[in-house]
């Protein structure tokens, strides 16, 4: 039939067919059908009962001519009219209000907020009946379509998709720019309004963990129904206008937004515990819960997945929080995915921006790293952190008011803190080049590793908590890792690390260079990284090997077990072989304790038995000799002094003695070096003192001449005045000895302070270190051995930059590699030359501008 | 042109012609055996002599990758007019050096009797005068005091050595072009 009417329109000879009856009848139809279209659709919700029988009639006499086509484009076209020329424009002018109120917005939020909610929900309302209204019409068309014709029996569905898409786009294409944003502070209000009433609900939860809910609960229950239905209806109302879209967008945001704040609320600046949990708990307690409930009253949540098929290693155990549905919808859990990656995110961008504080107060903060680590692992931003903390850490702590030790401790916290985050070590290696870089660049940072090294098991000036002995620690947790290995067998060690390492082999990080050896970085030595800032284990070694010689020499008793204790573990980490000569220089003071109480005894019974005075006797008890190896000690500085005769004596005695006891060995006194402890006898007081042997050496000449003019002192002691001068300066701020200008005004007084009275008050600063200036040192530094090697280069390195202007460090340095090959050959490593130049621009011969030297004009 | 071989030259040289060398750099001529082994070791140790000699005033090294060719620095000797200027040289030695002569030039400007405008020195001892026992040392304190006491009579630069006899001119003239120079140099 429907085919008949077809070929019946295009078939033009059936119009000649037509009588005058028929065209009548036709006319007169489509006129009835006009008008009572024009006024169905225009009318209220009027019953449409009236005009249904003359509405079929009309409709049923233009089908028999085959002119339902028209019928059809003409009534929805009519429908599309009304919509857009009456309910489109009256729903958009309830929102005309917020056109130009966007910078209102912020003023009076709430305020806005409340009204934006009952506008909605009346347009909504609105324009909602009228659709239904609509949509009646048009169900009375397609009703009598049907009986006068054999439709199929979708076509109901056809005439209403198509009404829809009329519907959408009208409203669509005069859509106002401020809808959206309306409908987002809609829902944030709505979402505030209801997290209120979760989170309430979601402590109390945790407060009595997940007990029986009462009465209260229920209410909170009803209310937050009561919300989720209000909202549901009007998500519902928006979706049958065809804002599907735009309505997710719109919640979507003000979830997001919500959950960033809540983010933030939770992490705050306390890094002392982890938040993750609380802030997965929220997700699950209020924007779940809400959008479960959302997708549940809009019947969304129908399609059900077993759990284990979509089941993310986040959702652990998603049915549980669903009592009652059993099985979340995929829906649901593809937000929770969502949400939760946001969250990640967002507490991964707060923590990151805040990790240098973070890793200040390290061992405390570690649950904020742990925290950290999880996001990373799930957003895999690494290189987010590498950049912004570099960028903090050359912005606050690689600067020139950072002590080289902070700057160490802060080095140490990181390697800590990021290993944690990265067992790989790779971005620590990203992380770490900044500080070593510039940790090269100081002239002590050998000397404050190695103090960090050694000292804390010290501990004698700084109390257990001096976070030098982390670093101890660190040495002996990587000692007991090494389980039960022998010292001695290297091999057995090296295997055994070697098959561990095989076994917990695990791929890089995409993030890895490829340049960089991956064996090199799976175990992240905290000691390993520090002597990375060096660049050699030697310099390491020396440095503490002169430290040590000066701790040594400085010993009166042979108490050297802290010294043994450290050197076993350094020896654990640079090799039996690099710290053979500090082994030496420790056997040397076992053995000074042994020769000494050999030469002593020796001696007492010579004295004995040789029927000597008793003074020397008592004088071999009150000397302890430091027998050193001295080819295997660092240079050690020499000064001339002379002792006073009475312990010059003892000195021989005993050097003779050693002699006969160790032939062919012989004893050479350092005079200079150790430490004296005497006691000076006044009439009124004692004072005691421990100098080192020229101050004692200085004071005894006072004990028989009160009176010494510098020049007759200098020569008693042999020494020169200059020095002299500086060196009594320590008696003079001890109020024992006072100086006057005598007739030679480059000669002065010194006069011994008989009594209290006579130097009035005792003027005994608190410097007493006063005297241990830099020629106190009785071992020559690292520093001024290296520099005494490198004059020669300096030489060369101010011939090249005198000719080529400027030059960068590798430059200077492979020149020197070039053509310093004779007699001192150049073999410093680039840290040294590095070191070395910042000497030299400390000594105003250089200049370093934009990593190029110049020779300063 | 060449040579500057008269008498002037002589008195103005002989200071500079015979200086102190130690026997050791003075290995009997074998002219033909070129080795470059032993060109290199001398030019190391003259290197290395150079910068232990401590000269003030005078200065060069080699360039970074080529140690044939160097580059040099002298300055003006004091109460010359060339005092307080600094001239830029470029030695370039030959694989039979020290048979031959380095060939010197100036790279910065230098007006100078015994100097052309494209940096060509005009000294007896880097031509026919040149002998093995001469050093890098030795040319750059040769050139140091060709500043301060020219040849006059067998000039390169006309204008240089008619000037010369006016001290005080020559000097604003010498500082014009050294100041003028600078910034390239």
């Amino acid at each position: 039939m429907t085919a008949d009417a077809l070929s019946s329109v295009c078939n033009l000879g059936v119009l000649d067919s037509l009588s005058e009856a028929s065209i009548f009848e036709i006319l007169e139809s489509w006129n009835g059908f006009c008008k009572i279209t024009e006024t169905m659709v225009k009318g209220d919700d009027a019953d449409l009962s009236p005009f249904y029988s003359k509405f079929q009639s009309n409709v049923s006499s233009l089908c028999k001519y085959g002119l339902q086509s028209l019928v059809e484009e003409h009534f929805l076209l009519s429908l599309q009219e009304t919509l857009e020329k009456h309910s489109a424009p009256k729903f958009w002018k309830n929102f005309d209000a917020y056109s130009n109120k966007t910078d209102l917005e912020t003023n009076d939020q709430n305020m806005q907020e409340d009204e934006v909610e009952l506008l909605l929900c009346k347009a909504l309302e609105e324009i909602s009946l009228e659709k239904q209204y609509q949509e009646k019409c048009l169900l009375m068309l397609v009703n009598t379509l049907q009986i006068c014709q054999d439709y199929p029996s979708d076509v109901e569905k056809i005439f209403f998709s198509k009404y829809r898409l009329i519907v959408s786009s009208v409203l669509m294409t005069t859509l106002p720019r401020q809808f959206p944003e309306v409908l987002h502070w809609y829902f944030k209000g709505r979402l505030e309004e209801l997290s209120t009433i979760m989170a309430g609900d979601y402590e109390e939860n945790n407060d009595k963990n997940g007990m029986e809910l009462d009465g209260n609960y229920d209410q909170k229950k009803i209310l937050e129904n009561k919300l989720v239905k209000n909202i549901g209806m009007v998500v519902h109302n928006l979706r049958n206008l065809g804002f599907t879209s735009m309505t997710e967008d719109a919640y979507a945001s003000a979830i997001f937004l919500l959950l960033k704040a809540k983010v933030y609320d939770l992490a705050g600046d306390d890094y002392r515990s982890s938040v993750l949990e609380s802030i997965k708990g929220w997700i699950q307690a209020v924007p779940l819960q809400f959008l479960h409930a959302l997708l549940d009253y809009l019947g969304d949540s129908i399609i059900y997945f077993s759990p284990e098929s979509t089941k993310s290693p986040l959702a652990s155990n998603p049915s549980s929080c669903y009592p009652g549905t059993g099985k979340p919808s995929e829906g649901i859990i593809r937000w929770q995915l969502r949400l939760e990656y946001f969250a990640y995110e967002t507490l991964q961008d707060l923590r990151i921006a805040k990790l240098f504080e973070i890793i200040v107060d390290y061992p405390d903060s570690a649950p904020a790293i742990e925290d950290l680590k999880q996001c990373l692992e799930y957003t895999g931003q690494h290189s987010k952190l590498v950049d912004s903390f570099i960028s903090a850490l050359r912005y606050r702590l690689l600067t020139a008011g950072a002590s080289t030790n902070d700057i160490l401790h802060q080095y140490v916290s990181t390697i800590k803190a990021l290993r944690t985050i990265d067992p790989a070590g790779v971005f620590l290696e990203a992380v770490g080049e900044p500080i070593r870089e510039y940790l090269r660049g100081r002239k002590d940072t050998i000397k404050c590793i190695v103090t960090m090294l050694t000292d804390g098991t010290g501990g004698n000036n700084n109390g257990p908590g001096n976070s030098g002995d982390s670093l101890l620690e660190e040495i002996n947790r990587d000692e007991e890792n090494q389980e039960n290995t022998g010292i001695d067998d290297d091999i057995n060690t090296d295997d055994k690390q070697a098959w561990i390492d095989v076994q917990r082999w695990e791929p890089d990080p995409v993030e890895a260079d490829p340049q960089k050896g991956s064996r090199y970085r799976r175990k992240v030595d905290v000691l390993g990284m520090i002597v990375g800032i060096i660049g050699s284990k030697d310099q390491l070694v020396n440095e503490y090997r002169v430290m040590l010689a000066e701790k040594l020499l400085n010993k009166t008793d042979y108490d050297i077990d802290t010294e043994i204790r450290t050197l076993e573990l350094l020896k654990i980490h640079f090799g039996e072989n690099s710290m053979q000569k500090c082994e030496i220089m420790l056997n040397d003071l076992i053995g000074s304790k042994r020769i000494n109480t050999n030469v002593k005894t020796t001696i007492n019974q010579l004295s004995q038995t040789g029927g000597e005075s008793h003074e020397d006797k008592t004088s071999f008890d009150i000397l302890n000799a430091t027998i050193i190896s001295s080819n295997f000690w660092p240079p050690i500085q020499d000064e001339d002094v002379n002792i006073p005769e009475p312990l010059d004596k003892l000195l021989n005695d005993y050097a003779k003695r050693f002699h006969e006891i160790k032939t062919p060995r012989k004893l050479l006194w350092k005079k200079n070096l150790g430490t004296v402890k005497l006691e000076l006898e006044f009439e009124d007081r004692t004072l005691q003192f421990t100098v080192t042997p020229v101050h004692a050496s200085i004071i005894m000449q006072f004990q028989n001449q009160t009176s010494w003019t510098s020049k007759n002192l200098a020569d008693a002691i042999g020494m020169p005045v200059d020095t002299l001068q500086r060196r009594i300066n320590f008696w003079i701020s001890k109020g024992i000895v006072s100086e006057s200008s005598g007739t030679d005004p480059n000669d002065h007084l010194y006069t011994l302070v008989d009594s209290m009275a006579d130097g009035g008050k005792t003027v005994i600063s608190n410097e007493e270190l006063v005297a241990d200036d830099d020629a106190e040192r009785s071992v020559a530094s690292v520093e001024d051995q290296l520099r005494k090697e490198m004059t020669v280069y300096e030489k060369f390195i101010t011939g090249m930059l005198k000719n080529f202007g400027s030059m960068a460090l590798d430059r200077i340095h492979n020149t020197l590699k070039m053509f310093c090959v004779s007699d001192p050959t150049y073999d410093k490593s680039l840290q040294q030359l590095q070191s070395f130049l910042s000497g030299l621009v400390a000594e105003e011969k250089l200049e370093l501008r934009d990593g190029a030297y110049f020779l300063k004009k | 042109m060449t040579t500057m071989n008269n008498q002037d030259s002589n008195n103005s040289n002989n200071r500079t012609a015979a200086p102190p060398t130690n026997a050791s750099k003075q290995p009997l001529p074998t002219p033909k055996a070129v080795d470059t082994q032993s060109v290199l070791k001398r030019l190391q140790s003259e290197l290395m002599a150079l910068m232990m000699s401590g000269d003030s005033g005078i200065s060069a090294f080699p360039e970074e990758d080529n140690i044939f060719c160097w580059k040099g620095t002298i300055s003006g000797s004091k109460d010359t007019v060339f005092e307080g200027t600094e001239y830029k040289l470029s030695l370039s030695f030959p694989n039979d050096y020290p048979f031959k002569p380095p060939v010197v030039k100036f790279v910065t400007g230098c007006f100078h009797p015994n100097v052309d405008v494209f940096g060509n020195i005009c000294l007896d001892i880097l031509q026919d005068k040149w002998s093995s026992a001469y050093d890098v040392r030795t040319i750059l304190i040769s050139i140091q005091s060709l500043l301060g006491e020219p040849n006059t009579s067998s000039p390169l630069n006309t204008q240089a050595a008619a000037l010369w006899g006016n001290q005080e001119e020559y000097r604003k003239m010498v500082m014009e072009k050294h100041l003028y120079k600078k910034p390239t140099a």
